[in-house]
Protein backbone atom coordinates (compact mmCIF):
# COMPACT_ATOMS: atom_id res chain seq x y z
CA UNK A 1 0.00 0.00 0.00
CA UNK A 2 1.97 3.38 -1.34
CA UNK A 3 1.34 6.14 1.23
CA UNK A 4 1.35 9.93 0.71
CA UNK A 5 5.07 10.61 1.98
CA UNK A 6 4.55 14.31 1.65
CA UNK A 7 5.76 16.57 4.84
CA UNK A 8 2.53 18.07 6.45
CA UNK A 9 3.79 21.72 6.48
CA UNK A 10 3.66 23.65 10.39
CA UNK A 11 -0.35 24.38 10.99
CA UNK A 12 -1.27 20.63 9.49
CA UNK A 13 -0.25 18.79 12.31
CA UNK A 14 -0.28 19.43 16.00
CA UNK A 15 2.40 18.58 18.46
CA UNK A 16 1.10 15.37 19.82
CA UNK A 17 0.96 14.13 16.27
CA UNK A 18 4.89 14.71 16.09
CA UNK A 19 5.54 13.58 19.19
CA UNK A 20 3.64 9.88 18.53
CA UNK A 21 5.49 10.08 14.54
CA UNK A 22 8.92 11.51 16.30
CA UNK A 23 8.52 7.84 18.83
CA UNK A 24 7.32 5.78 15.91
CA UNK A 25 10.30 6.36 13.88
CA UNK A 26 12.95 4.97 16.72
CA UNK A 27 11.54 1.46 16.36
CA UNK A 28 13.76 -0.58 14.39
CA UNK A 29 12.06 -3.83 12.52
CA UNK A 30 11.95 -6.53 14.76
CA UNK A 31 12.65 -4.51 17.90
CA UNK A 32 10.56 -6.49 21.36
CA UNK A 33 8.81 -3.22 22.58
CA UNK A 34 7.33 -2.25 25.75
CA UNK A 35 4.84 0.09 25.90
CA UNK A 36 2.92 2.51 28.14
CA UNK A 37 -0.09 4.00 28.36
CA UNK A 38 -1.13 7.19 25.71
CA UNK A 39 1.13 7.94 23.66
CA UNK A 40 3.50 4.93 23.46
CA UNK A 41 0.53 3.05 22.17
CA UNK A 42 0.34 5.67 19.03
CA UNK A 43 3.90 5.24 18.54
CA UNK A 44 4.24 1.30 18.85
CA UNK A 45 1.44 0.96 16.64
CA UNK A 46 2.13 3.60 13.96
CA UNK A 47 5.64 1.66 13.92
CA UNK A 48 4.21 -1.48 13.13
CA UNK A 49 2.15 0.14 10.32
CA UNK A 50 4.90 1.55 8.74
CA UNK A 51 8.70 0.78 9.19
CA UNK A 52 8.48 -1.85 11.71
CA UNK A 53 5.82 -4.65 10.65
CA UNK A 54 7.50 -7.42 12.96
CA UNK A 55 8.41 -5.51 15.99
CA UNK A 56 7.38 -6.95 19.07
CA UNK A 57 4.57 -5.16 21.78
CA UNK A 58 4.76 -5.79 25.58
CA UNK A 59 2.09 -4.68 27.82
CA UNK A 60 3.52 -4.64 31.25
CA UNK A 61 -0.29 -5.70 32.60
CA UNK A 62 0.87 -9.15 31.19
CA UNK A 63 0.11 -8.91 27.06
CA UNK A 64 2.13 -10.51 24.56
CA UNK A 65 2.80 -9.43 21.01
CA UNK A 66 -1.14 -8.95 20.83
CA UNK A 67 -2.90 -6.93 17.42
CA UNK A 68 -5.43 -5.17 18.47
CA UNK A 69 -8.12 -3.75 16.27
CA UNK A 70 -9.34 -1.40 18.77
CA UNK A 71 -6.72 0.95 20.71
CA UNK A 72 -6.49 0.04 24.47
CA UNK A 73 -6.92 3.00 26.62
CA UNK A 74 -4.65 1.58 29.28
CA UNK A 75 -2.64 -1.24 29.15
CA UNK A 76 -4.77 -3.27 31.73
CA UNK A 77 -7.32 -2.78 28.69
CA UNK A 78 -9.26 -5.88 27.67
CA UNK A 79 -8.43 -4.93 23.98
CA UNK A 80 -4.55 -5.51 24.42
CA UNK A 81 -4.80 -9.42 23.98
CA UNK A 82 -6.66 -9.19 21.18
CA UNK A 83 -4.91 -11.71 18.55
CA UNK A 84 -1.76 -12.00 21.43
CA UNK A 85 0.75 -14.56 21.49
CA UNK A 86 0.47 -14.91 24.90
CA UNK A 87 -1.69 -13.36 27.98
CA UNK A 88 0.13 -14.07 31.01
CA UNK A 89 0.85 -11.03 33.68
CA UNK A 90 3.38 -9.08 35.45
CA UNK A 91 5.86 -11.96 36.37
CA UNK A 92 5.85 -13.11 33.15
CA UNK A 93 6.73 -10.09 30.85
CA UNK A 94 9.09 -8.56 33.73
CA UNK A 95 10.62 -11.36 34.04
CA UNK A 96 11.45 -11.43 30.13
CA UNK A 97 12.64 -7.84 30.99
CA UNK A 98 15.23 -8.98 33.62
CA UNK A 99 16.28 -11.60 31.25
CA UNK A 100 17.28 -9.17 28.56
CA UNK A 101 14.52 -10.08 25.78
CA UNK A 102 13.34 -6.03 25.70
CA UNK A 103 15.19 -4.34 23.09
CA UNK A 104 13.17 -0.44 23.45
CA UNK A 105 10.92 0.83 25.90
CA UNK A 106 8.65 3.92 25.56
CA UNK A 107 8.52 5.71 28.76
CA UNK A 108 6.95 9.06 30.38
CA UNK A 109 7.41 11.15 33.16
CA UNK A 110 6.97 14.92 35.11
CA UNK A 111 10.44 16.00 35.23
CA UNK A 112 13.94 14.88 33.90
CA UNK A 113 17.61 16.25 34.52
CA UNK A 114 20.58 16.02 31.88
CA UNK A 115 21.65 12.68 32.80
CA UNK A 116 18.19 11.11 31.50
CA UNK A 117 17.44 10.28 35.27
CA UNK A 118 12.88 10.83 35.78
CA UNK A 119 10.89 12.03 38.56
CA UNK A 120 7.20 10.79 38.58
CA UNK A 121 6.59 10.04 42.24
CA UNK A 122 6.54 13.80 43.92
CA UNK A 123 7.56 17.67 43.21
CA UNK A 124 9.10 19.61 45.74
CA UNK A 125 10.40 18.35 49.43
CA UNK A 126 9.72 14.56 49.61
CA UNK A 127 9.56 12.57 52.46
CA UNK A 128 7.37 10.99 55.13
CA UNK A 129 5.45 14.05 54.60
CA UNK A 130 5.84 15.13 50.61
CA UNK A 131 5.41 18.34 49.66
CA UNK A 132 3.51 17.36 46.18
CA UNK A 133 2.82 13.55 45.40
CA UNK A 134 2.38 12.25 42.02
CA UNK A 135 1.38 8.63 40.75
CA UNK A 136 4.70 6.81 41.39
CA UNK A 137 7.34 4.48 39.65
CA UNK A 138 4.86 1.96 38.42
CA UNK A 139 7.23 0.01 35.81
CA UNK A 140 9.23 3.34 34.89
CA UNK A 141 11.98 2.54 36.46
CA UNK A 142 12.37 -1.08 36.05
CA UNK A 143 12.16 -0.53 32.55
CA UNK A 144 14.82 2.31 32.52
CA UNK A 145 16.87 -0.08 34.38
CA UNK A 146 16.51 -3.06 32.08
CA UNK A 147 15.52 -2.38 28.65
CA UNK A 148 18.60 -1.91 25.87
CA UNK A 149 16.94 1.23 24.70
CA UNK A 150 14.15 3.70 26.51
CA UNK A 151 12.44 6.58 24.77
CA UNK A 152 10.60 9.23 26.84
CA UNK A 153 8.11 11.57 26.15
CA UNK A 154 7.82 14.66 27.54
CA UNK A 155 6.18 18.00 27.82
CA UNK A 156 8.86 20.79 27.75
CA UNK A 157 9.09 23.60 30.30
CA UNK A 158 12.07 25.27 32.00
CA UNK A 159 10.60 23.47 35.81
CA UNK A 160 10.36 20.28 34.03
CA UNK A 161 13.81 20.13 32.32
CA UNK A 162 15.61 20.48 35.51
CA UNK A 163 19.59 20.18 36.61
CA UNK A 164 18.51 17.64 39.32
CA UNK A 165 15.17 16.61 39.77
CA UNK A 166 13.54 16.22 43.11
CA UNK A 167 13.27 12.13 43.29
CA UNK A 168 15.50 9.92 40.85
CA UNK A 169 12.21 7.13 40.15
CA UNK A 170 13.84 6.45 37.00
CA UNK A 171 17.47 5.84 36.75
CA UNK A 172 19.21 7.53 34.15
CA UNK A 173 22.68 7.24 32.91
CA UNK A 174 24.21 8.85 36.23
CA UNK A 175 22.52 7.45 39.13
CA UNK A 176 22.70 7.25 42.78
CA UNK A 177 24.67 4.12 44.49
CA UNK A 178 22.87 3.27 47.70
CA UNK A 179 23.70 3.25 50.88
CA UNK A 180 26.20 6.77 50.35
CA UNK A 181 23.93 8.66 47.78
CA UNK A 182 27.17 9.24 45.59
CA UNK A 183 26.19 10.23 41.64
CA UNK A 184 27.97 7.33 39.20
CA UNK A 185 27.49 5.97 36.25
CA UNK A 186 24.78 3.78 35.99
CA UNK A 187 27.10 0.79 34.85
CA UNK A 188 28.57 0.84 38.43
CA UNK A 189 25.39 -0.30 39.83
CA UNK A 190 23.50 -2.89 37.22
CA UNK A 191 27.36 -4.43 36.83
CA UNK A 192 25.97 -7.72 34.74
CA UNK A 193 22.31 -6.26 34.47
CA UNK A 194 23.52 -3.25 32.55
CA UNK A 195 22.37 -3.07 28.85
CA UNK A 196 21.87 0.49 28.17
CA UNK A 197 19.23 3.36 29.11
CA UNK A 198 18.15 6.54 27.99
CA UNK A 199 18.34 6.65 23.87
CA UNK A 200 15.99 9.72 23.11
CA UNK A 201 13.61 12.37 25.08
CA UNK A 202 10.87 13.48 22.87
CA UNK A 203 9.46 16.30 23.90
CA UNK A 204 7.10 19.26 22.05
CA UNK A 205 10.06 20.91 21.28
CA UNK A 206 12.88 18.73 20.13
CA UNK A 207 14.84 15.93 20.28
CA UNK A 208 17.17 15.03 22.36
CA UNK A 209 20.06 12.25 22.83
CA UNK A 210 22.75 11.28 24.76
CA UNK A 211 26.32 12.04 24.22
CA UNK A 212 29.25 9.40 25.51
CA UNK A 213 28.98 10.89 28.77
CA UNK A 214 25.38 10.64 29.21
CA UNK A 215 24.58 13.97 28.84
CA UNK A 216 21.47 15.35 27.03
CA UNK A 217 21.84 17.06 24.00
CA UNK A 218 20.09 18.62 21.52
CA UNK A 219 19.84 16.30 18.75
CA UNK A 220 16.97 18.48 16.28
CA UNK A 221 13.99 20.76 16.79
CA UNK A 222 10.65 20.44 15.91
CA UNK A 223 9.48 22.54 12.87
CA UNK A 224 7.90 26.08 14.61
CA UNK A 225 10.70 26.10 16.84
CA UNK A 226 14.45 27.25 17.51
CA UNK A 227 17.05 26.05 19.71
CA UNK A 228 16.74 29.33 21.12
CA UNK A 229 13.37 28.88 22.55
CA UNK A 230 14.37 25.23 23.90
CA UNK A 231 17.35 27.15 26.00
CA UNK A 232 15.08 28.99 27.24
CA UNK A 233 12.54 26.06 28.13
CA UNK A 234 15.62 24.20 30.05
CA UNK A 235 16.97 24.84 33.43
CA UNK A 236 20.12 23.26 32.59
CA UNK A 237 23.10 24.05 30.60
CA UNK A 238 22.11 22.02 27.33
CA UNK A 239 24.44 21.42 24.54
CA UNK A 240 23.36 22.47 21.50
CA UNK A 241 26.57 22.33 19.49
CA UNK A 242 25.43 19.43 18.39
CA UNK A 243 21.98 19.82 17.13
CA UNK A 244 21.77 18.40 13.33
CA UNK A 245 18.54 20.46 12.46
CA UNK A 246 14.86 20.23 12.35
CA UNK A 247 12.76 17.12 13.09
CA UNK A 248 11.78 15.59 10.58
CA UNK A 249 7.52 16.76 9.88
CA UNK A 250 5.21 14.00 10.14
CA UNK A 251 4.33 12.85 6.64
CA UNK A 252 0.30 13.04 5.50
CA UNK A 253 0.32 9.20 5.14
CA UNK A 254 1.24 9.11 8.69
CA UNK A 255 -1.24 11.46 9.75
CA UNK A 256 -3.96 9.78 7.92
CA UNK A 257 -2.88 6.52 9.50
CA UNK A 258 -2.87 7.99 13.43
CA UNK A 259 -6.45 9.33 12.83
CA UNK A 260 -8.15 7.29 10.65
CA UNK A 261 -6.27 3.48 11.72
CA UNK A 262 -5.06 3.99 14.65
CA UNK A 263 -7.06 6.40 17.05
CA UNK A 264 -10.16 6.75 14.81
CA UNK A 265 -12.33 7.34 18.14
CA UNK A 266 -10.36 10.39 19.04
CA UNK A 267 -9.12 8.43 22.67
CA UNK A 268 -5.56 10.20 22.57
CA UNK A 269 -6.09 12.40 19.57
CA UNK A 270 -8.90 14.15 19.98
CA UNK B 1 -7.30 -26.00 54.55
CA UNK B 2 -10.89 -26.96 54.84
CA UNK B 3 -13.51 -26.18 51.46
CA UNK B 4 -14.22 -22.67 51.28
CA UNK B 5 -17.54 -21.24 52.24
CA UNK B 6 -19.99 -19.38 50.48
CA UNK B 7 -20.93 -15.99 51.99
CA UNK B 8 -22.41 -12.90 51.20
CA UNK B 9 -20.59 -9.77 50.87
CA UNK B 10 -21.30 -8.45 54.21
CA UNK B 11 -20.10 -11.86 55.80
CA UNK B 12 -17.50 -11.79 53.81
CA UNK B 13 -15.62 -8.40 54.49
CA UNK B 14 -17.05 -8.18 58.20
CA UNK B 15 -14.24 -11.25 58.54
CA UNK B 16 -11.40 -8.44 58.30
CA UNK B 17 -10.38 -6.36 61.48
CA UNK B 18 -9.06 -3.17 61.89
CA UNK B 19 -5.57 -2.90 61.30
CA UNK B 20 -5.56 -6.03 58.78
CA UNK B 21 -2.14 -6.20 56.25
CA UNK B 22 -4.58 -6.50 52.81
CA UNK B 23 -3.84 -6.70 48.93
CA UNK B 24 -6.29 -7.48 45.84
CA UNK B 25 -6.77 -8.55 42.68
CA UNK B 26 -6.06 -6.56 39.23
CA UNK B 27 -4.36 -3.91 38.00
CA UNK B 28 -5.02 -0.02 38.04
CA UNK B 29 -8.80 0.48 36.69
CA UNK B 30 -8.70 -3.34 35.78
CA UNK B 31 -10.61 -6.34 37.94
CA UNK B 32 -11.03 -4.41 41.31
CA UNK B 33 -12.93 -6.04 44.26
CA UNK B 34 -15.14 -2.47 44.18
CA UNK B 35 -18.34 -3.78 45.98
CA UNK B 36 -15.80 -5.07 48.69
CA UNK B 37 -14.32 -1.73 48.87
CA UNK B 38 -17.33 -0.05 49.11
CA UNK B 39 -18.70 -2.54 51.66
CA UNK B 40 -15.76 -1.90 53.64
CA UNK B 41 -16.07 1.24 53.80
CA UNK B 42 -19.67 0.88 54.82
CA UNK B 43 -18.43 -0.96 57.75
CA UNK B 44 -15.76 1.69 59.10
CA UNK B 45 -12.61 -0.31 58.56
CA UNK B 46 -9.66 1.47 60.01
CA UNK B 47 -5.93 1.34 60.04
CA UNK B 48 -5.70 -1.01 56.92
CA UNK B 49 -2.28 -1.26 55.70
CA UNK B 50 -2.39 -1.46 51.66
CA UNK B 51 0.51 -3.99 50.12
CA UNK B 52 -0.75 -4.05 46.81
CA UNK B 53 1.44 -4.32 43.12
CA UNK B 54 -0.15 -1.20 42.06
CA UNK B 55 -2.76 1.05 43.10
CA UNK B 56 -6.23 2.41 41.48
CA UNK B 57 -9.73 3.42 41.78
CA UNK B 58 -10.08 0.89 44.96
CA UNK B 59 -7.37 2.01 47.00
CA UNK B 60 -7.50 5.69 46.00
CA UNK B 61 -11.15 5.42 46.95
CA UNK B 62 -10.15 3.32 50.63
CA UNK B 63 -7.53 6.01 51.55
CA UNK B 64 -9.92 8.95 51.21
CA UNK B 65 -12.18 7.05 52.72
CA UNK B 66 -9.90 7.11 56.00
CA UNK B 67 -9.95 3.45 56.34
CA UNK B 68 -5.80 3.36 55.76
CA UNK B 69 -3.08 4.24 57.47
CA UNK B 70 -0.14 2.61 55.11
CA UNK B 71 -0.04 2.05 51.64
CA UNK B 72 2.74 0.40 50.07
CA UNK B 73 3.01 0.13 46.64
CA UNK B 74 4.54 1.43 42.97
CA UNK B 75 1.51 3.50 41.57
CA UNK B 76 -1.24 5.04 42.04
CA UNK B 77 -4.14 6.63 39.47
CA UNK B 78 -7.41 6.39 37.53
CA UNK B 79 -4.94 6.02 34.03
CA UNK B 80 -6.92 8.07 30.91
CA UNK B 81 -9.22 8.85 33.97
CA UNK B 82 -7.71 10.46 36.46
CA UNK B 83 -3.75 11.35 36.14
CA UNK B 84 -3.35 10.92 40.15
CA UNK B 85 -4.34 9.56 43.16
CA UNK B 86 -5.70 12.81 44.36
CA UNK B 87 -7.14 10.92 47.89
CA UNK B 88 -3.62 9.43 48.29
CA UNK B 89 -1.83 12.25 47.53
CA UNK B 90 -3.95 14.58 49.81
CA UNK B 91 -3.67 12.33 52.67
CA UNK B 92 -0.26 11.71 52.88
CA UNK B 93 0.55 15.82 52.16
CA UNK B 94 -1.38 16.10 55.36
CA UNK B 95 0.67 13.26 57.34
CA UNK B 96 -2.56 11.18 57.77
CA UNK B 97 -1.35 8.32 55.69
CA UNK B 98 2.31 6.64 55.20
CA UNK B 99 3.68 5.52 51.57
CA UNK B 100 6.38 3.35 51.47
CA UNK B 101 7.45 3.30 47.60
CA UNK B 102 9.04 0.54 45.39
CA UNK B 103 9.03 0.12 42.13
CA UNK B 104 6.69 -2.00 40.10
CA UNK B 105 9.33 -5.20 40.12
CA UNK B 106 10.23 -4.74 43.27
CA UNK B 107 7.15 -4.65 44.72
CA UNK B 108 6.18 -7.51 42.61
CA UNK B 109 8.75 -9.65 43.91
CA UNK B 110 8.12 -9.31 47.52
CA UNK B 111 4.44 -10.51 46.61
CA UNK B 112 6.33 -13.90 44.64
CA UNK B 113 8.80 -13.94 47.24
CA UNK B 114 5.76 -14.52 49.90
CA UNK B 115 3.57 -16.61 47.15
CA UNK B 116 6.38 -19.23 47.17
CA UNK B 117 6.92 -19.25 51.10
CA UNK B 118 10.15 -18.11 51.00
CA UNK B 119 11.67 -14.97 53.00
CA UNK B 120 12.93 -12.93 49.78
CA UNK B 121 13.75 -12.83 46.25
CA UNK B 122 16.75 -11.38 44.36
CA UNK B 123 16.45 -8.87 41.31
CA UNK B 124 18.25 -5.79 39.56
CA UNK B 125 15.14 -3.97 39.15
CA UNK B 126 15.23 -0.27 39.82
CA UNK B 127 18.84 0.14 41.59
CA UNK B 128 20.31 3.65 41.51
CA UNK B 129 16.89 5.38 42.24
CA UNK B 130 15.41 7.06 45.50
CA UNK B 131 12.94 3.94 46.06
CA UNK B 132 16.18 2.81 47.53
CA UNK B 133 17.35 6.07 49.35
CA UNK B 134 17.04 5.33 53.47
CA UNK B 135 15.81 8.83 54.24
CA UNK B 136 12.62 7.65 52.12
CA UNK B 137 12.56 4.20 54.35
CA UNK B 138 9.42 5.79 55.70
CA UNK B 139 8.21 2.83 57.71
CA UNK B 140 11.69 2.83 59.68
CA UNK B 141 11.49 6.38 59.86
CA UNK B 142 7.59 5.89 61.68
CA UNK B 143 9.31 3.22 63.86
CA UNK B 144 7.38 0.33 62.23
CA UNK B 145 10.61 -1.55 61.31
CA UNK B 146 11.31 -2.66 64.75
CA UNK B 147 10.01 -6.19 64.51
CA UNK B 148 6.81 -5.74 66.94
CA UNK B 149 4.43 -6.30 63.32
CA UNK B 150 5.79 -9.48 62.30
CA UNK B 151 4.11 -8.58 58.68
CA UNK B 152 6.82 -5.76 58.64
CA UNK B 153 10.49 -6.46 57.76
CA UNK B 154 12.91 -5.36 59.79
CA UNK B 155 14.92 -3.88 56.62
CA UNK B 156 12.93 -2.53 53.27
CA UNK B 157 15.95 -4.34 51.31
CA UNK B 158 19.37 -5.33 50.90
CA UNK B 159 22.01 -4.81 48.28
CA UNK B 160 23.72 -8.10 48.18
CA UNK B 161 27.00 -10.00 46.52
CA UNK B 162 25.67 -12.49 44.39
CA UNK B 163 27.60 -15.56 45.66
CA UNK B 164 27.58 -17.43 42.20
CA UNK B 165 28.43 -15.51 39.68
CA UNK B 166 29.53 -11.67 41.57
CA UNK B 167 27.92 -8.03 41.03
CA UNK B 168 25.56 -7.18 43.36
CA UNK B 169 22.11 -6.87 43.65
CA UNK B 170 18.80 -6.08 45.42
CA UNK B 171 17.04 -8.53 48.36
CA UNK B 172 13.25 -7.86 48.47
CA UNK B 173 12.07 -9.26 51.58
CA UNK B 174 8.15 -10.93 51.47
CA UNK B 175 5.16 -10.03 51.87
CA UNK B 176 2.32 -11.98 53.18
CA UNK B 177 -0.57 -9.95 53.56
CA UNK B 178 -3.26 -11.11 55.89
CA UNK B 179 -6.11 -10.87 53.56
CA UNK B 180 -6.38 -10.65 49.72
CA UNK B 181 -9.59 -9.70 47.88
CA UNK B 182 -9.92 -10.59 44.48
CA UNK B 183 -12.52 -9.85 42.01
CA UNK B 184 -12.85 -12.74 39.37
CA UNK B 185 -15.01 -14.25 36.06
CA UNK B 186 -16.22 -17.25 38.10
CA UNK B 187 -15.11 -19.65 41.03
CA UNK B 188 -16.62 -23.61 41.46
CA UNK B 189 -18.49 -24.54 44.17
CA UNK B 190 -15.45 -25.64 45.80
CA UNK B 191 -13.25 -22.57 45.78
CA UNK B 192 -11.49 -23.59 41.93
CA UNK B 193 -11.07 -20.09 40.19
CA UNK B 194 -11.08 -19.17 36.84
CA UNK B 195 -9.35 -15.85 35.93
CA UNK B 196 -10.06 -14.63 31.82
CA UNK B 197 -7.88 -12.06 30.17
CA UNK B 198 -4.40 -10.61 31.23
CA UNK B 199 -3.66 -12.39 34.40
CA UNK B 200 -2.13 -8.99 36.21
CA UNK B 201 -0.19 -10.09 39.53
CA UNK B 202 -3.26 -11.96 40.58
CA UNK B 203 -1.65 -15.43 41.12
CA UNK B 204 1.24 -13.97 43.00
CA UNK B 205 -1.39 -12.01 45.57
CA UNK B 206 -3.83 -14.16 46.31
CA UNK B 207 -1.14 -17.36 46.90
CA UNK B 208 1.03 -14.84 49.13
CA UNK B 209 -2.23 -13.95 51.70
CA UNK B 210 -3.39 -15.94 54.68
CA UNK B 211 -6.59 -15.65 54.19
CA UNK B 212 -8.27 -15.17 50.82
CA UNK B 213 -11.68 -14.10 49.63
CA UNK B 214 -13.01 -14.72 46.41
CA UNK B 215 -15.35 -12.45 44.86
CA UNK B 216 -17.18 -13.99 40.98
CA UNK B 217 -19.30 -12.91 38.76
CA UNK B 218 -20.63 -16.49 38.71
CA UNK B 219 -20.27 -19.33 40.92
CA UNK B 220 -20.89 -22.30 39.13
CA UNK B 221 -20.49 -26.06 39.96
CA UNK B 222 -17.22 -27.83 40.43
CA UNK B 223 -18.03 -30.13 37.77
CA UNK B 224 -18.38 -27.71 35.26
CA UNK B 225 -15.11 -25.56 36.07
CA UNK B 226 -13.34 -28.98 36.12
CA UNK B 227 -13.81 -29.58 32.87
CA UNK B 228 -11.58 -27.37 31.55
CA UNK B 229 -8.51 -27.39 34.32
CA UNK B 230 -6.06 -26.05 32.00
CA UNK B 231 -8.19 -22.44 32.29
CA UNK B 232 -7.82 -22.10 36.23
CA UNK B 233 -5.79 -20.18 38.33
CA UNK B 234 -6.17 -21.51 42.11
CA UNK B 235 -6.95 -24.24 43.64
CA UNK B 236 -9.71 -24.29 46.36
CA UNK B 237 -7.59 -24.83 49.15
CA UNK B 238 -5.86 -21.59 48.99
CA UNK B 239 -9.48 -19.82 48.90
CA UNK B 240 -10.94 -19.11 52.28
CA UNK B 241 -14.41 -17.98 51.07
CA UNK B 242 -16.58 -17.18 48.15
CA UNK B 243 -19.17 -14.86 47.19
CA UNK B 244 -20.95 -14.37 44.02
CA UNK B 245 -21.32 -10.70 43.21
CA UNK B 246 -22.06 -10.20 39.40
CA UNK B 247 -21.18 -6.51 38.30
CA UNK B 248 -18.43 -6.86 41.51
CA UNK B 249 -15.45 -4.58 39.81
CA UNK B 250 -17.50 -1.85 38.79
CA UNK B 251 -16.52 0.83 37.79
CA UNK B 252 -13.57 -1.01 37.10
CA UNK B 253 -13.38 -3.21 33.80
CA UNK B 254 -13.74 -6.93 34.12
CA UNK B 255 -12.40 -8.97 30.58
CA UNK B 256 -15.00 -10.85 28.77
CA UNK B 257 -18.01 -9.46 31.01
CA UNK B 258 -17.67 -5.22 31.22
CA UNK B 259 -15.63 -2.49 30.05
CA UNK B 260 -13.56 0.41 32.43
CA UNK B 261 -17.05 2.84 32.96
CA UNK B 262 -14.03 5.83 32.59
CA UNK B 263 -17.12 8.42 32.87
CA UNK B 264 -17.74 6.93 36.42
CA UNK B 265 -14.47 7.33 37.43
CA UNK B 266 -14.07 10.22 35.91
CA UNK B 267 -16.69 11.98 37.71
CA UNK B 268 -14.91 10.03 40.75
CA UNK B 269 -11.39 11.69 40.22
CA UNK B 270 -13.23 15.19 39.69
CA UNK B 271 -15.49 15.88 42.81
CA UNK B 272 -13.18 14.06 45.60
CA UNK B 273 -9.77 16.10 44.75
CA UNK B 274 -10.89 17.88 48.28
CA UNK B 275 -11.88 16.02 51.24
CA UNK B 276 -15.36 17.16 51.57
CA UNK B 277 -16.33 16.33 48.00
CA UNK B 278 -14.61 12.80 48.80
CA UNK B 279 -17.09 12.60 51.67
CA UNK B 280 -19.88 13.52 49.57
CA UNK B 281 -19.31 11.53 47.17
CA UNK B 282 -18.83 7.86 49.79
CA UNK B 283 -22.52 9.53 51.25
CA UNK B 284 -24.48 9.23 48.41
CA UNK B 285 -22.72 6.63 46.78
CA UNK B 286 -21.85 3.97 49.94
CA UNK B 287 -23.55 5.11 53.10
CA UNK B 288 -26.82 6.46 51.34
CA UNK B 289 -27.35 2.71 49.70
CA UNK B 290 -27.65 -0.06 51.97
CA UNK B 291 -25.87 -2.57 49.26
CA UNK B 292 -24.18 -3.03 46.01
CA UNK B 293 -27.94 -4.68 44.63
CA UNK B 294 -29.35 -0.48 45.40
CA UNK B 295 -25.74 0.53 43.79
CA UNK B 296 -26.28 -1.24 40.50
CA UNK B 297 -29.90 0.10 40.40
CA UNK B 298 -29.10 3.43 40.71
CA UNK B 299 -25.76 3.17 37.70
CA UNK B 300 -29.07 1.30 35.70
CA UNK B 301 -29.86 -1.24 33.19
CA UNK B 302 -28.89 1.07 30.20
CA UNK B 303 -25.73 1.73 31.81
CA UNK B 304 -24.95 -1.68 32.26
CA UNK B 305 -25.58 -2.87 29.06
CA UNK B 306 -23.39 -0.28 26.91
CA UNK B 307 -20.42 -1.64 28.94
CA UNK B 308 -21.42 -4.80 28.74
CA UNK B 309 -18.63 -6.74 26.82
CA UNK B 310 -19.27 -8.74 23.50
CA UNK B 311 -18.14 -11.72 23.39
CA UNK B 312 -16.30 -12.10 20.07
CA UNK B 313 -13.56 -9.40 21.58
CA UNK B 314 -13.92 -9.66 25.52
CA UNK B 315 -14.49 -6.05 25.54
CA UNK B 316 -17.51 -3.61 24.92
CA UNK B 317 -18.06 -2.64 21.03
CA UNK B 318 -20.46 0.04 21.60
CA UNK B 319 -19.70 2.21 24.31
CA UNK B 320 -18.34 5.73 22.84
CA UNK B 321 -14.68 6.15 24.36
CA UNK B 322 -13.13 9.21 22.72
CA UNK B 323 -14.07 12.15 21.29
CA UNK B 324 -15.58 11.02 17.95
Amino acid sequence: MSRDTTLAKVGEFKPIDLLAVAAAREVTDGDVVFAGTGLPMLAIGLAQLTTAPTAVCIYEAGSVDGRPISLPTSVGDARCIYQASVASGLFDVFNQLQRGVVDLAFLGGAEVDKYGNVNTTGMGKYGIVPEKRLTGSGGNSDINGLARKTVFIMVQEKRRFREKVDFVTSPGWRVPKWPSGEMVPKKEVYNKAFRGGPEAVISNMGVFRFDENGEMYLDTYHPGCTPQQILENCSFDLNISRVRGETKAPTLGELDLLYKTIDPEGIFLP
Amino acid sequence: MAKPVRMNLKEAVAQIPDGAMLTFSGFTIWRRPMAAVYEMIRQGKKNLHLVEVNGGTHSDLLIGAGCVKIWESCWIGHELFGKIGANLARRAEAGEVIIEDYSHVQILYRMAAGSMGLPYLPTYASMGTDMLNPAYDHLKIAGLRDGSNPKIPKKKYEIVSDPFYGGELLHMPAANPDWCIAHVQMVGEEGTVRVDGQLYSDSEAIKASDNVIIVAEQVVSEDYIRREPTRNLIAGHQVSCIVEQPWGAHPTGCFGCYETDGTFIQNFFKSTRTQEGLDAWVKEWIHDIPDYETYLERIGITRLEQLRANPAFGYSTTIKRGTR
